[in-house]
């Protein structure tokens, strides 16, 4: 008994001891969790770059220009306008007044300067500062380029400032294949065509006298897969995005070869073939044309997407009596079933970072793009409409491109791209209808 | 069908057009090189620096990288299995630079210091309530797709008023510690929803079985600047004894009246006493609770990737006596949960976060300075992840 | 019992089927403008749709389609005698190769449905192969939901969509 007091008179004792630390004077520092936030666009301030020599005083600005369209169109940042300006920027070199755009919250600063030398090569370069720490955030760059490069030289800059301040990758200097469409919806003519992410310097690459469907980038973004008709009935071409040149694929065999993708080695090719009505998958070297068959069931096999890695391949499948989502190694062999939410799941497209898969969802009527984890958790659906289809990702996985398609006789096809969160949902620039859309990797 | 011919000839005249003068060959991507720019040498950098003290951009002093080597472009490859990219395109080979180029000579510059540790001593004045217009709340503020998620939604503020992060108070300190009522200058925090909306959920909303939405509260005043109030300090005691023994200190969550009490206890007990300030009693859970609070509505996580958005970081920060933040004090104490960058870029947030809302002096008890006058703060993002 | 209501019933029925060979006749020659066309002129058919030897009659008085359910690629009982009456008429005029195309309704995506219609074509190819057509004058092909004929985006629309069609097209013997 006493003992026991003896113990619990020492332990207090011990307690008392220990205790009067944490109320006095802490030489430790105070500490507070935060875990709260906000979530909101960070203000960015892009005056005009300077020229630095007289015939670049009109690129700079528009490179400006270019630059504050890519970062305000993440939905991350907000542009702070140039009225709101204290202090101008007339000097490349000079130190930056921080407190001048401190007092306008401007909390990252873009300036840069431009000049065109001799041989008519544009340079073009930048510094990012974080306007509150009063520091440069990484160092300067400089790009230089023919003058017909400029916008590449601006989304270059750009890629840059947001990858500084996100900590992922960019996506501003990147393309996009799609199918242009004219015409009404019973005679609607496709072309593929080819443009800048944002809409700027539209080529096409086929004519429109035959359907074509769904291009798909090579991993290095010289190439592209797609579906025409041009021979009569769908096969899978191959076309040189440089050389405008194409070829069939030989995937010899079956009715109908559609719904092609690259590996991400990019000598692989995965699509789909229809034999006496049955669809299933193969994968084809294309450097051989030699072809393995992935799946032999007798439900329908379409849209294949490799992991990132290569390793395995997701697929819709209507094996269970709906089109859902599978996975199976890429060489073939057992698929799980990921999606098991009400409605039907269609065209998966594997995440660039490897973590999620994009798909669309036609659940009563409408039609959705949603994201989930590889293992089908986390479902999460980003858009509803009448008819949105055809996922594609940014080359930094943080934004997905689709079709989107209005009700009704006069309905038309049209691209939309939005955020993973769901957020800055909005329409991408094309000329006249678009559809398929397929995002290329950044360009080097 | 006559129209059908035109449309076929001309089609074909189309065609044959483009296949004789392939006027749909694509002009090759303009190429674009890259390189580090390193505009102020070592003396100019001096030299500016002597000019004016706060050194402001020139904390990069590198030599340029390499210069751009003019590479030939490759000849033009028409093997279409060929992976390398075709386009005769001076491929920027110098992006790696900029990557591999160390960011280390960032150091922040010792001479700002100066600056900062010589504040004049304003009179106390955080006896200021923070007490906004009264925003008239919309009718009806259904989370919608407002481009900021704050922790509480805010109504959309009245046409005229400026958008702050904090609900801010007209600048001239007036000496009575009175409520002020609604004042020229206000402004009010931006209108947020709590939540990220997509369409898909949207359209749940539309539905006709009417969701109870948050009305929008008309004490807007707590929105912006109050997360969710789960008081928890974290009192944290040192482990090392120290052989004082005093009277057993409450844990600071609970009823002043008790932390009060104690307050007298332990006034002068600090023995550290290299600090000429004040120290106090320590800060009551109220008082934490401010400055957390501050802090949050500050925090933008917004521009975060979601690696970084994986990252928690602890922020070390020195206070002057004026409850701002020491800018140039601001270090990243620990990481966890993600790769270097994406610490950074946490900690760039987390940095930019706690500048930003102390600009104008966290409301802290001058008397208890020693208290809070080294900070650390651990920004946890787990419920900012995709809202 | 009174006479009153079967005549009702009567010209109800004369007005529904008075309907259906409407439609059918505006999308024959819908789809004949762009798929019969080749056949036209290359095969010299003297007889319009009524020569029961031409692929007019093939087209209007036959029935050149089938149309499915939503999903669906078995056949409806009216979808079985229509293709016996193609079927019939197949064995009788030898010369002609048939294609049969697959289509599907708008709501669905675009892979998916190139599957389906090939689906619904291969339905049809076979059931004409079990009433003794030879599988070599049979083709398929799926257009998905490329070739809508009808463009209204609701299922009166979405059901005349759902269907596979058979074009006739001279030249059995060659090929």
């Amino acid at each position: 008994m006493r003992h026991v007091t003896q113990l619990a008179t020492a332990a207090l004792t011990a307690l008392a001891m220990l205790l009067p630390l944490g109320a006095t004077a802490q030489d430790g520092p105070l500490r507070i969790e935060i875990t709260e936030g906000v979530i909101e666009p960070l203000p960015v301030a892009v005056p005009n770059f300077v020229p630095e020599t007289p015939a670049a005083t009109e690129m700079a600005s528009q490179i400006a220009r270019v630059v504050t369209e890519d970062l305000v169109g993440t939905g991350l940042f907000r542009e702070v306008p140039a009225s709101a300006y204290i202090s101008p920027v007339t000097s490349f070199s000079a130190p930056v007044q921080y407190a001048d755009w401190k007092a306008i919250n401007a909390q990252a600063l873009v300036t840069g300067a431009v000049s065109k030398d001799a041989n008519g090569r544009i340079n073009v370069k930048f510094r990012l500062y974080d306007v509150f720490a009063g520091q440069e955030m990484g160092d300067g760059l400089q790009f230089s380029g023919t003058e017909a490069g400029w916008r590449r030289m601006a989304h270059k800059v750009a890629d840059a400032v947001y990858s500084r301040i996100t900590g992922e990758g960019g996506y501003f200097d990147s393309r996009v294949v799609y199918v242009a469409e004219t015409g009404p919806k019973d005679d609607r003519r496709k072309r593929l065509a080819i443009m800048d992410y944002d809409g700027a310097n539209t080529q096409y690459l086929t004519d429109s006298a035959s359907i074509v469907l769904a291009p798909r980038f090579s991993p290095t973004g010289d190439r592209v897969l797609y579906t025409s008709y041009e021979t009569g009935s769908p096969r899978i071409f191959v076309l040189d995005v440089a050389s405008v040149g194409r070829r069939e694929l030989p995937t010899a065999g079956g009715n109908m070869a559609f719904s092609p993708r690259f590996g991400p080695n990019g000598q692989q090719v995965v699509y789909s073939m229809e034999q006496g009505g049955n669809t299933d998958l193969y994968s084809m070297d294309v450097n051989s044309g030699q072809s393995t068959r992935l799946t032999q069931a007798p439900s329908i096999e379409t849209a294949p997407s490799f992991s990132p890695d290569g390793s395995q391949i997701v697929f819709e499948s209507d094996r269970s009596g709906s089109p859902q989502l599978y996975i199976m190694p890429a060489s073939g062999g057992e698929a799980r079933r990921i999606s098991f939410g009400q409605g039907r799941y269609g065209t998966p497209v594997w995440s660039p970072r490897g973590d999620l898969i994009a798909f669309t969802k036609q659940n009563k009527g409408r039609f959705h793009i949603g994201v989930m984890r590889t293992d089908g958790s986390e479902e999460r659906l980003l858009t509803a409409s009448f008819l949105d289809e055809g996922p594609t990702w940014s080359p930094n996985g943080r934004v997905i491109m689709f079709t989107r398609e209005t009700q009704g006789a006069q309905g038309q096809s049209s691209l939309y791209s939005v955020d993973i969160s769901g957020r800055n949902l909005k329409p991408v620039r094309t000329d006249g209808g678009a559809s398929d859309p397929a995002w290329s990797p950044l360009q080097r | 069908m006559h129209a059908g011919h035109v449309i076929s000839g001309s089609g074909h005249a189309l065609l044959i057009g483009w296949l004789l003068f392939g006027s749909f060959s694509i002009p090759p991507e303009p190429a674009v090189e890259v390189t580090n720019v390193a505009l102020v040498s070592n003396e100019e950098y001096a030299a500016m620096l002597a000019a004016q003290e706060p050194p402001g951009a020139a904390t990069e002093v590198e030599a340029p990288e390499a210069p751009e080597a003019d590479q030939a472009g490759t000849p033009e490859v028409s093997d279409m299995q060929d992976a390398q990219p075709e386009q005769a395109e001076p491929e920027v080979t110098e992006t790696t630079e900029q990557d591999a180029a160390p960011e280390a000579p960032v150091a922040v510059p010792e001479p700002q210091e100066v600056t900062d540790t010589a504040p004049e001593i304003a009179p106390p004045s955080e006896d200021i309530a923070a007490l906004p217009p009264e925003p008239r709340p919309e009718p009806d503020a259904a989370p919608q797709d407002v481009p900021r998620v704050a922790p509480q939604p805010v109504a959309r503020p009245e046409p005229d008023v400026k958008v702050d992060e904090q609900v801010q108070q007209p600048a001239e300190q007036s000496e009575d510690a009175e409520v002020e009522q609604e004042e020229q200058e206000a402004t009010a925090p931006e209108e947020a929803t709590t939540e990220i909306v997509t369409e898909a959920e949207e359209e749940k909303s539309l539905a006709p079985s009417v969701s109870k939405r948050p009305q929008a509260r008309p004490e807007v005043r707590q929105a912006a600047v109050e997360p969710e109030p789960e008081p928890e300090p974290e009192p944290k005691p040192e482990p090392e004894a120290q052989p004082d023994p005093k009277p057993e200190a409450p844990k600071q969550d609970e009823p002043d009246a008790v932390a009060a009490a104690l307050e007298k206890a332990l006034g002068g007990g600090e023995s550290e006493s290299e600090t000429p300030a004040p120290s106090g009693p320590p800060l009551t859970s109220g008082e934490k609770d401010a400055l957390r609070v501050a802090v949050s509505s500050c925090w933008n996580t917004g521009s975060l990737s979601s690696d970084a958005l994986r990252v928690t970081v602890v922020v070390s920060v020195s206070m002057q006596e004026d409850g701002r933040p020491n800018g140039n004090s601001i270090r990243m104490v620990s990481s966890s949960g993600g790769s270097d960058a994406a610490a950074r870029q946490a900690f760039e947030a987390a940095r930019r976060a706690i500048i930003r809302c102390g600009a104008s002096g966290y409301d802290l008890p001058r008397e208890k300075y020693g208290q809070w006058r080294d900070i650390e703060m651990t920004f946890n993002p787990e419920n900012m992840r995709i809202k | 019992m009174s006479i009153l209501p079967r005549a009702a019933l009567l010209i109800a029925a004369l007005a529904l089927s008075a309907c259906s060979t409407n439609d059918r006749f505006k999308n024959g020659s819908g789809t004949g403008a762009g798929a019969g066309a080749g056949a036209g002129a290359g095969a010299v058919v003297p007889g319009s749709a009524n020569d029961p030897r031409s692929p007019a009659y093939f087209q209007q008085s036959v029935g050149d389609r089938v149309l499915f359910l939503v999903d669906q690629s078995s056949l409806t009982d009216e979808g079985r005698r229509t293709l016996d009456g193609q079927a019939q008429w197949l064995m009788t005029n030898t010369d002609y190769m048939a294609t049969i195309e697959g289509h599907a309704d708008e709501q669905g995506t675009r892979e998916y449905n190139l599957a389906l219609g090939a689906r619904r074509a291969n339905t049809v190819r076979e059931y004409l192969v079990s009433k003794g057509i030879s599988s070599a004058r049979l083709k398929t092909i799926s257009y998905g939901k490329e070739r809508p004929i009808e463009i209204c985006s609701e299922e009166a629309c979405y059901a005349k969509n759902r269907r596979a069609v058979t074009v006739i097209a001279a030249g059995g013997l060659t090929s």
